[in-house]
């Protein structure tokens, strides 16, 4: 193999790209693009959820567990309360109004407490400690259920008001049983530290995949295939070329990402970055291999194109790269283990949130070497048999 | 002499000889796709420092005896020499050039980049690049569109800066197939004196062409059809023993002698 064509085959394919300054944009936007829409929308914690509260609860204020409940839910973000009822101008009306909120959806809740509230409340815990039994203090929660996260993150919220209400020096109930969750991993991580190495595994697999798939069927149409092929350059030079010059655009691309997703989200680097940035290498050299191989197949761009569904969503879905792969039902389990992205992900979630190694990580880095280097065997063969 | 070759050759294969007064050896060179044959049992020899055209309508298998010369195609039997190598050629690569019927350039490049790709590929130095572009622009007229993409030149430009790709790296013997398609008249002379420029030099030209006032040009014609060559000599031959007056006629001729 010589170095000297290798290198001209992947400057030309570079120049190419230089020339062509739309594609050098979408190939620098689509990734931060990705990883802002992301990380805005699945980093965010739910917040700010309009609510409205009607509180017939009649014993006074500083005695009353549904204001005591009112104002904790007022100390956290995660509720908006739009206008609280308050005993005195409480009624009915003012409950049917406040759940027309929620029909229009304007609101997403209505919290209604009865006028015994506290009463219950406090009878309930008598009936606990004398081991007899009275129906619990509970109160009406309206929920518009269209979205599932909004219902568990205000039930989530409630539950947590009520164990701090109970356990303030008034009702002094202390849970019997507490679960401590010690982090072995992941202290402080959010959902962005545990997606972005899933976005960022994803660019590299959609950018290397789709620029050797369309340069090369470029090639073919455009008959430079067969210049280069009655050169001095060897099907392996080709290929080569190929490989290095979009391994390193997905390269650039990753680092591109990365440092967004450090700068903007604060995402934790917690391993060696060179190992994670290797790994994607790996991996955008075996996806440009699989555009090569699979470039023989299409016969125009417009052909090209259709292949990145195909190969995009089931990795997507199946890969854990928004859902830990336990996610996947038992069924589709065997095919998540064969996709090349669930390695990469779960390389790259090991270094950069666990802080692993060389040695951790081999399994993903074997599979990773595997799939790159059948793809350019797969690729280099693919050429020599056009002949 | 090709009867000699002809009996024995199609069975074994032609050793390697260091003998390249003749650049072009085929020898039952055949190709077959499925049912159809492209070139029937191709025999033909080119000698040294020629000028060779060969004619014959589309699908009489030009391209494919091309194609198979310079390694794009496999021969189904039969064999080829060139410069005393069989193909595909491994060693003699770098010395020759080819010119694909496509334009098979980069679009996205600019002349100077298309230029300096292929000549990386044949391991041209630099230094020796250098004077070598500004020598093949000079030929194509294209100095001043040098830095341009491809894609914004004309038809004719990039039919020129097809033709500077396949010459970059001086090869010895040189496929060009259909170089003068899309060619202004002009400029077509401009061509043809350059391939004077190149015979005289000892270097060897195959080109196909479908312009009969450009075969005369020729030194040997050879007259394709139906994958074989029908027949094969000067311009000014070829019209005596077909009894013509123009390469025309006397394909025809020959052409109609061939299926009698």
């Amino acid at each position: 193999m010589n170095v000297k064509r290798v290198l001209a085959i992947s400057r030309k394919n570079l120049r190419s790209l230089k020339h062509d300054r739309r594609t050098v944009g979408f190939l620098v936007m689509m990734p931060l693009l990705l990883i802002t829409i992301f990380g805005y929308t699945f980093g965010g914690e739910v917040k700010d959820l309009d609510v409205y509260i009607v509180n017939f609860d009649q014993t006074p204020a500083d005695q009353s567990a549904a204001q005591a409940l009112i104002n904790d839910l007022a100390t956290r973000d995660t509720m908006n309360q739009v206008q609280v009822f308050g005993p005195d101008s409480a009624d009915t009306a003012a409950v049917d109004a406040s759940l027309a909120k929620v029909r229009e959806a304007k609101a997403w809740a209505l919290m209604v407490f009865e006028e015994d509230f506290t009463a219950d409340v406090a009878a309930a815990l008598e009936a606990l400690r004398n081991g007899t039994f009275s129906m619990p203090g509970s109160f009406r929660v309206y929920i518009d259920g269209t979205n599932p996260n909004v219902v568990s993150a205000i039930m989530t919220d409630l539950q947590t008001s009520i164990q701090k209400v109970l356990a303030s020096p008034v009702y002094g109930v202390v849970p019997p049983i507490a679960a401590t969750p010690e982090l072995v991993y992941g202290e402080d991580a959010e959902f962005i530290d545990f997606f972005a190495p899933g976005v960022m595994g994803l660019a590299a697999m959609m950018v290397t995949f789709m620029l050797s798939i369309i340069s090369f069927v470029h090639e073919r149409s455009q008959s430079t295939l067969d210049r280069l092929l009655s050169s001095p350059a060897t099907e392996g030079e080709i290929v080569a070329g190929y490989a290095l010059a979009f391994g390193l655009v997905g390269l650039i691309q990753s680092m591109v990402i990365l440092l967004t997703a450090v700068l903007l989200f604060d995402i934790q680097v917690q391993g060696n970055v060179i190992l994670a940035l290797s790994i994607i290498l790996l991996f955008g050299i075996g996806n440009q291999g699989l555009g090569f191989v699979l470039s023989s197949v299409a016969k125009n761009e417009f052909q090209a194109v259709q292949f990145m569904p195909i190969i995009l969503f089931p990795q997507i879905l199946l890969s854990g790269v928004f859902w830990p792969i336990e996610a996947v039902p038992d069924l589709l389990r065997p095919a998540s283990y064969c996709l090349p992205l669930t390695y990469a992900v779960e390389g790259l979630r090991s270094v950069m949130i666990r802080g692993w190694g060389v040695g951790d990580v081999w399994l993903q880095l074997t599979v990773l070497v595997g799939f790159a280097a059948v793809m350019l065997l797969l690729s280099a063969y693919g050429l020599k048999k056009r002949r | 002499m090709a009867e000699s070759v002809s009996r024995k050759g199609s069975a074994e294969k032609i050793a390697d000889s260091p003998d390249v007064t003749q650049p072009v050896v085929a020898s039952k060179l055949r190709k077959e796709f499925d049912d159809l044959v492209a070139v029937d049992d191709l025999d033909m020899r080119i000698g040294r420092g020629m000028l060779y055209g060969l004619i014959g309508p589309n699908g009489s298998g030009k391209t494919t005896a091309i194609k198979m010369f310079v390694g794009l195609l496999r021969p189904t039997s039969g064999h080829a020499q060139l410069l005393g190598e069989n193909v595909p050629l491994r060693r003699n690569i770098h010395r020759i050039g080819y010119m694909p019927q496509e334009l098979a350039i980069y679009p996205d490049l600019t002349v100077h980049e298309n230029l300096e790709l292929f000549a990386a590929l044949y391991s041209i130095e630099d230094s020796d690049f250098g004077k070598r572009e500004q020598e093949l622009l000079k030929v194509i007229d294209l100095a001043e569109r040098r830095d341009s993409l491809v894609s914004q030149l004309s038809g004719g430009m990039k039919h020129r800066t097809s033709l500077a790709c396949a010459l970059v790296h001086g090869p010895e013997l040189v496929f060009l197939d259909e170089p003068t398609v899309g060619v202004d008249p002009e400029l077509r002379v401009g061509f043809w004196s350059y391939f004077q420029a190149l015979k005289a030099s000892w270097k060897t030209v195959v080109l196909t062409t479908h312009y009969m006032d450009e075969a005369v040009r020729c030194d040997i014609v050879g007259m394709m059809r139906a994958g074989k060559l029908i027949a094969e000599g000067t311009p000014k031959d070829l019209m005596a023993r077909a009894g013509a007056s123009d390469l025309e006629t006397a394909f025809l001729e020959f052409s109609r002698r061939a299926s009698a």
